[in-house]
């Protein structure tokens, strides 16, 4: 994209201000957790969309489909036959020891053999144009509402931005997602499970809710009687339910099979799932597919599986758990990003060129002593995309988190969750951690 | 979607009950706030209704108190928190654009605490209850939703008309739209109410002179007609 197209889309869009008073008439807020402390804050929404042109698009779209039925596979071969590992593709160790595996789901096969329903992967431009995977999120990835609402509301604030440009609509997304919940359904009505308003994410929950008719629960309201999951009405009756979208992660999802602490799990709900009676999205034990570590593996598990070259690259990755790496990792530590397996949410990462001298020995070491819990990554040089701050235009760097949902097909949402950092050294871009998000608009032309 | 579960029917019941508060509590306020600009501390009789004691400075503090203090549980802005924390659990029954309009009052109202005209200032949020109100009509397609609604929003206005001593034929008007409403709720899946307390109701509110008479026990009545224990699986 041009300056001047850019430009463009910027006036076009017109101010900030408009827009974010009707995002806060709508409640489009998010739950952090501060000291503590719960507080709901609005998500700061910047006008200027990211703008991805149609034939881009189209690659990237041929892309995302590949990576989620090859890690589609990958999750059902890894909990049934195992094959890959047998064939030495992907080492046992990385399947084992990742905490997203979990061997309660073995042989189990969700309907249609689909694992991942909704998967989030998150992609970055770099400044040659190259689009780069960073991570592929196949447990709860959230997001989705915000450029959904924010769609609705820039159309009513800047109307003229959409006339002037041709802009694929992205307010299909429910219907996406509805259709996605009905091939998962295995007989009764569609639910959405919340932890309950005190999540990051509740606002999402309840607007996905609305728009796809279904119902949001919470673990109180549902039981499991004969390996059927209901939802108790308050007269006394009960609705069984047949999909069932959970908010939650998959440890506290049944206190009998997962956690016994867990207070917002449902007991017996896996016995519901295993005899095919529930379908639950996405499938539980997914994370061993989205697992910092097996990240490195994608592209090997898309020859493996589909016969075919990677569309889209991964960002240039070294696991410290190969001698060869390792040596690699040692010599340039100071300039590569090194991030625990074992975290999300844009915590767990360290640049280090940001590390003091003694730091980066002592993190030196810690890599040495647990090489399986760390990945390291070239710090690519994304694009940096304009934010309007305080009036000015700045340039913040951006990531997008695209949303392929697999159902009957496996289809991209022409869309997705633009999220940049406002701190203009920072490469974090994570809501938590302060940053803000745009529209993404993908071009009809 | 045809399945509600207790949390939810009792967030329905608070959320009109609540909405109401924060609506006659407002325009109460507004009544008194007219009465004030001639007669200092005019809001004592007020306070008297609801069996509390004058602690306020001036006239100025009560109504700063009673509009925006959301640590005072006879507040409207207390009344409106409470209304939208039921409110939002129920965004996929009331809708989002419901749900807007409660938003849209809790920043009027926190606008309208920096303002010079307060009463002025308030105006709008008539209006965006009134809206509110449309909303739950036009987006809730399920009349058993939108019946608990108004089953709380009734049995918070009779409750407060009754504690603020208005005049029987007001009263009466609003008991007869509590039974309606009790009676537009389907068979199949009622939202119990107690009957003995119901049964007091229409004996005292049957008559004026019994109204006039008995209006503590007729509120107290009301305070029993949906305890919990009747709202039950």
């Amino acid at each position: 994209m041009t300056a001047l197209h850019q430009e463009q889309f910027t006036k076009a869009v017109g101010n900030a201000g408009e827009i974010n008073d009707l995002l806060r008439r709508y409640g489009v807020k998010f739950g952090i957790y501060k000291n503590g402390e719960f507080k709901e804050q609005f998500f700061p929404f910047d006008p200027i969309p990211r703008v991805i042109p149609s034939q881009n698009f189209a690659q990237i779209e041929k892309g995302l489909i590949q990576r989620v039925d090859a890690l589609n596979a990958f999750l059902y071969d890894i909990y049934h036959d195992k094959k890959i590992v047998r064939d030495g593709i992907v080492p046992e160790d990385f399947i084992y020891i990742s905490k997203g595996y979990l061997a309660q789901c073995e042989g189990v096969t969700p309907k249609n053999k689909i694992y991942s329903h909704i998967s989030g992967i998150d992609l970055v431009q770099a400044k040659d144009g190259e689009w780069y995977i960073l991570e592929d999120n196949l447990r709860i990835p959230s997001g989705a509402s915000y450029p959904l609402i924010a769609r609705e509301l820039t159309r009513i604030a800047a109307p003229q931005a959409f006339e002037e440009n041709a802009v694929v609509d992205n307010r299909g997304y429910a219907q996406l997602l509805k259709e996605t919940m009905e091939y998962a359904n295995c007989g009764g009505i569609r639910a959405i499970l919340t932890p309950g308003r005190f999540n990051a994410a509740y606002f999402e929950h309840s607007y996905l809710a609305e728009h796809t008719d279904s119902v949001l629960v919470q673990n109180d309201e549902l039981f499991v009687e004969d390996n059927i999951l209901y939802h108790r009405t308050y007269s006394g009756g009960k609705t069984r339910i047949g999909v069932l979208y959970r908010r939650i992660a998959d440890e506290y999802l049944d206190p009998l099979t997962f956690l016994p602490e867990s207070l917002i799990g449902i007991p017996n709900l896996m016995e519901a799932y295993r005899s095919g009676n529930v379908g639950i999205i996405n499938a539980p034990g997914n994370g061993v597919a989205d697992d910092k570590g097996i990240y490195y593996f994608v592209p090997k598990m898309i020859r493996y599986y589909l016969g075919e070259e990677p569309i889209l690259k991964n960002a240039p990755t070294y696991l410290p758990f190969y001698e060869e790496d390792m040596k690699y990792v040692m010599d340039k530590l100071e300039q590569l990003v090194i991030k625990d397996v074992a975290e999300a949410g844009g915590y767990g990462v360290v640049f280090g060129s940001e590390l003091s001298k003694e730091r980066l020995e002592e993190f030196r070491a810690e890599i040495i002593a647990q090489p399986r819990r760390f990945i390291a990554q070239e710090v690519i040089d994304f694009l940096d995309l304009p934010i309007i701050d305080n009036g000015d235009t700045v340039m913040r760097k951006a990531d997008l988190r695209a949303f392929v949902l697999s159902g009957e097909t496996t289809r991209v949402w022409a869309s997705g969750l633009t999220r940049f950092s406002r701190n203009p050294d920072s490469f974090v871009v994570n809501s938590s951690q302060g940053g803000g998000f745009k529209d993404t608009w993908v071009l009809s032309r | 979607m045809g399945t509600i579960s207790l949390e939810h029917s009792n967030r329905l019941y608070w959320l009109g009950r609540y909405t109401e508060r924060f609506f006659t509590t407002l325009k109460a306020l507004g009544d008194l706030y007219d009465k004030m600009l001639d007669t200092q501390h005019g809001y004592t009789d007020y306070l008297g209704c609801f069996g509390l004691a004058d602690t306020y400075a001036d006239n100025a503090a009560f109504l700063r108190s009673f509009l925006f203090d959301d640590t005072n549980p006879n507040s409207a802005a207390y009344s409106l928190e409470r209304a939208y924390d039921n409110g939002i659990v129920l965004r996929e029954e009331i809708s989002t654009t419901s749900l807007s309009f409660l938003q849209m009052a809790k920043d009027t109202l926190e606008k309208a605490q920096n303002s010079t005209n307060i009463r002025l200032s308030l105006l709008p949020l008539e209006d965006i209850l009134y809206a509110f109100w449309g909303c739950i009509n036009e987006h809730i397609y399920d009349d058993e939703i939108r019946n608990i609604i108004y089953i709380g929003k009734t049995v918070e206005r009779l409750d407060l008309y009754m504690r603020m001593k208005y005049p029987y034929l007001i009263v009466e008007k609003e008991f007869i739209r509590l039974l309606k409403n009790l009676n537009r709720v389907p068979r199949s899946t009622p939202f119990r109410y107690q009957t003995k307390p119901l049964s007091e109701l229409v004996e005292i509110l049957g008559t004026e002179a019994d109204y006039d008479r008995e209006s503590k026990r007729a509120i107290s009545s009301l305070s029993r007609l949906f305890e919990a224990g009747e709202v039950s699986v």
